[in-house]
């Protein structure tokens, strides 16, 4: 081996040498290096992990472990909290809290776990140990041992309780929104930034007479639709090209009216819903206001109506307040009261009107106006030219839209003029009523005055008859009876014409009499001659009246048919018949009956158609004027030599 | 026994004191009577308290003072009020009738117009009052 050889050799490994020692410098430095970084790992990961344990033990959520047959191995203090169990005592499988409508769904949701490992946001409902019902919210995965073997699943799990119960109460009141808004009195359409419809209601379709179920309009183009609903309108280009004018502005717009064909007025309102800075769509809303419309139009057309009324009638009127402050009058009482409106607003009515007590029946009128109460009165009161005059008031509470009075209203007639007649008539009703009291007395006196004289003859005739018996010749002492026959007959005229004057101006109260127990009374008293015969053939009726009159009148005319009854059998036949308002009487008899020339004539005074004695011409007078204040009629029927039969009516 | 009265008559007609005289001698009655025309006499009459009538008969239409006028003075009197008062009249108005025995009377008796009658009238009438018991003031 050469030298050049060896040294070349020695050269090499000398190099080699240096290689290995440069190349284990290196690496150990390496080693070094790796083990620092090792060391440090381990110390991040055992941080690591102890921070994970922190988390989960501190987690607000409750985190449970369970091995894979279910039974809970671990449960963190919100776990403990939210189920209840203390799982160091209680041995709790995971069946125990599932909520048994939910058991199909826990059931898939736990297969889910063994295929993929975990599962996401399952919620359903679970049983505490007091057996309360929660909703909870769960996310679950697997966790594996260093040979992948699954060993255990952990879950953390919410408490949604109280989140779900506000969900259910959102559904609901959307739900009763969607309602009302499907039911709502306005026509409604919601639609999207294309005009697509969104959501719409009946009303609308109403409206706009389109035969189809609200739903199935959405999606549908509104611009479309209104090219077709144009037509409704009664300027369909102006409503197209309003709406396009709206649509393109995107702004508010309340209150359009909108006039349709038939007659109905829509009133159409555009809103762009926004929430937060987006848009969420655009809200038509139509509203039928015809009716509002004509309510007010005939509203007003009433209101000038009666305010014509009111300021034209012949009525004075006046509203005051509750202090009786006059708030306003109209025309007609301005004449009547003789004052302006602008003379008495604000005066008192009562202090400004009222004469002679009148203060007072106001007062007492107004008093019952706060009460409610509407009334009429008679009012003496004094006009601007200090003249009386008489009103009739009908007054009336006057109130606010409230329903709380304000004061009243008083409709005035001027009646000064009827009151005036009125006053004139009693006045004259007074007199008259004098007037007959006196002729009463004067008649009462006149009869005693001519009766006196008629006395005073009679007891002297009857003296000389005394002081002379024995000395008069037969022709004197006939004489001196027809003296005393006269006297007789003279003093019966007397009487009977006293009894004409008493019949109406004695007006006794009127009571219930009993005819048929009166007449019969009255047959037993009067004269009645054997051959006659009295027979009623019914029962007379009660009747309102004066009784001594009715006797009078029954007397008159038993006594008239006595009179004259000149046939061997004598018969008065006394009968009722029952009219609506009257009775119908008639006394019927077989005597000398009366020409027919003079049944108008006998009914008057001084008539008597037989001069006699007993028959002064006034008994039928008597009887007429009876039958009369009794509201009845009389008249008769009679053939002479058969009978006459006498009918008269008595109101019942 | 039947008493003796003492009979005042006021009466303005002689003839009706006449018939009242001859009556009572007539019927031979031995009653006393005093006469007065008018009210006011009566009045006079009465003043002596210790001649007082038994009984009064009085006719309603005299001049002056009127029957019921008179009445009510008679009535208003403390002694004489305890008099039986009968009043004759023709009227037989209602009115007058209520007023008399509102006032006060013992009796109403209408005048008949035949003296027969009359006389029948007033024996009764004195003879119920002469079997009467009356008051001596």
């Amino acid at each position: 081996m050469s030298q050049n050889q060896v040294e070349i050799l020695q050269r090499a490994l000398t190099r080699e040498k240096a290689a290995r020692r440069a190349a284990e410098k290196i690496l150990e430095e390496k080693s070094r290096d790796l083990y620092l970084t090792s060391q440090k790992l381990e110390s991040l990961l055992d941080e690591k992990s102890s921070q994970l344990q922190g988390v989960f033990e501190n987690i607000v959520d409750a985190y449970v472990v369970m091995d894979l047959k279910g039974n809970f191995i671990k449960f963190n203090e919100a776990a403990t909290k939210l189920f209840g169990y203390d799982i160091a005592v209680d041995k709790v499988n995971v069946v125990h809290l599932i909520h048994i409508e939910d058991y199909n769904y826990a059931m898939s949701s736990f297969m889910d776990l063994q295929t993929n490992s975990f599962f996401k946001n399952y919620e359903a409902r679970v049983y505490t140990k007091s057996k309360e019902v929660k909703w909870v919210h769960i996310n679950a995965s697997i966790i594996f041992d260093k040979n992948k073997k699954p060993v255990a699943a952990q879950g953390i799990v919410r408490d949604i309780t109280a989140q779900k119960a506000s969900e259910d109460k959102l559904i609901e009141s959307e739900n009763r929104l969607a309602s009302l808004v499907v039911n709502l009195d306005s026509g409604i359409v919601l639609e999207d930034e294309n005009r697509k419809i969104v959501l719409t209601n009946n009303k609308f379709c109403e409206l706009f007479k389109i035969n189809a179920n609200p739903k199935d309009l959405i999606g549908m183009d509104c611009v479309a639709a209104s090219e077709q609903n144009k037509i409704l309108f009664k300027d369909p280009e102006g409503f197209i090209q309003r709406m396009r004018a709206i649509d393109a502005d995107k702004k508010a717009v309340i209150g359009d009216e909108l006039e349709m064909l038939e007659g109905q007025i829509l009133e159409r309102t555009y809103m762009p819903i926004r929430i937060g800075e987006k848009s969420k769509g655009f809200l038509w809303t139509f509203t039928d206001v015809t009716l509002k419309r004509t309510y007010s139009k005939s509203l007003e057309a009433q209101r000038q109506k009666y305010y014509n009324i009111i300021a034209n009638m012949n009525l004075g009127m006046v509203e005051v307040n509750k202090n009786e402050e006059i708030l306003m009058v109209n025309q007609s009482f301005e004449k009547i009261s003789g004052y302006t409106e602008a003379e008495v607003k604000g005066k008192n009515a009562r202090e400004l009107f009222a004469v002679d007590g009148g203060s007072e029946i106001v007062l007492e009128e107004n008093k019952k106006r706060l009460k409610g109460e509407s009334s009429s009165y008679e009012l003496k009161v004094k006009n601007k030219a200090g003249e009386i005059i008489y009103l009739l008031i009908s007054g009336a509470p006057n109130y606010n839209i409230d329903g709380e009075i304000i004061g009243s209203i008083g409709i005035h007639l001027d009646i000064t003029k009827i009151k005036n007649l009125e006053l004139q008539k009693e006045k004259l009703l007074e007199k008259l009523e004098r007037s007959n009291d006196e002729l009463q007395e004067y008649a009462h006196i006149v009869s005693h005055d001519l009766k006196s004289p008629l006395r005073s003859i009679h007891a002297l005739v009857s003296w000389l008859k005394e002081d002379n018996q024995g000395k008069l010749d037969a022709v004197s002492l006939q004489n001196f009876g027809h003296i005393e026959t006269t006297l007789e007959k003279m003093e019966q005229l007397i009487t009977d014409v006293l009894n004409y004057s008493s019949v109406g101006a004695e007006t006794a109260v009127k009571a219930d009499v009993d005819l048929n127990s009166m007449v019969s009374e009255l047959i037993n008293i009067l004269y009645i001659p054997e051959h006659i015969e009295i027979k009623s053939l019914h029962v007379l009726p009660n009747i309102k009246g004066d009784i001594t009159k009715l006797q009078q009148l029954f007397q008159n005319l038993i006594s008239n048919s006595v009179k004259f009854i000149d046939k061997k059998c004598g018969s008065i036949i006394i009968d009722v018949e029952d009219l609506k308002s009257h009775y119908k009487f008639s006394i019927q008899d077989n005597g000398i009956g009366i020409d027919k020339k003079y049944h108008n004539k006998i009914f008057k005074i001084f008539h008597s158609l037989k001069k006699s004695k007993d028959s002064s011409g006034i008994g039928l007078s008597i009887v007429k004027k009876i039958v009369n204040l009794h509201e009845g009629e009389i008249w008769l029927d009679s053939e002479p030599n058969v009978g006459t039969t006498f009918y008269f009516t008595l109101k019942k | 026994m039947i008493k003796k009265l003492k009979i005042l008559l006021i009466e303005d007609d002689m003839i009706e004191v006449m018939k009242l005289n001859r009556t009572i001698s007539t019927l031979k009655l031995d009653h006393k009577i005093i006469e007065a025309n008018n009210g006011e006499e009566a009045l006079e009459i009465l003043e002596q308290k210790d001649n007082l009538p038994d009984i009064i008969l009085l006719d309603l239409n005299m001049p002056k003072i009127n029957g019921i006028e008179f009445l009510n003075i008679l009535k208003k009197d403390s002694v004489l009020k305890y008099i039986p008062t009968i009043i004759l009249s023709t009227s037989n108005n209602q009115k007058d009738l209520l007023e008399c025995y509102k006032t006060g009377v013992a009796g109403y008796v209408i005048k008949p117009l035949k003296y027969e009658d009359y006389v029948s009238k007033i024996e009764k009438l004195l003879a119920y009052w002469s079997i009467n018991e009356l008051i001596v003031v």
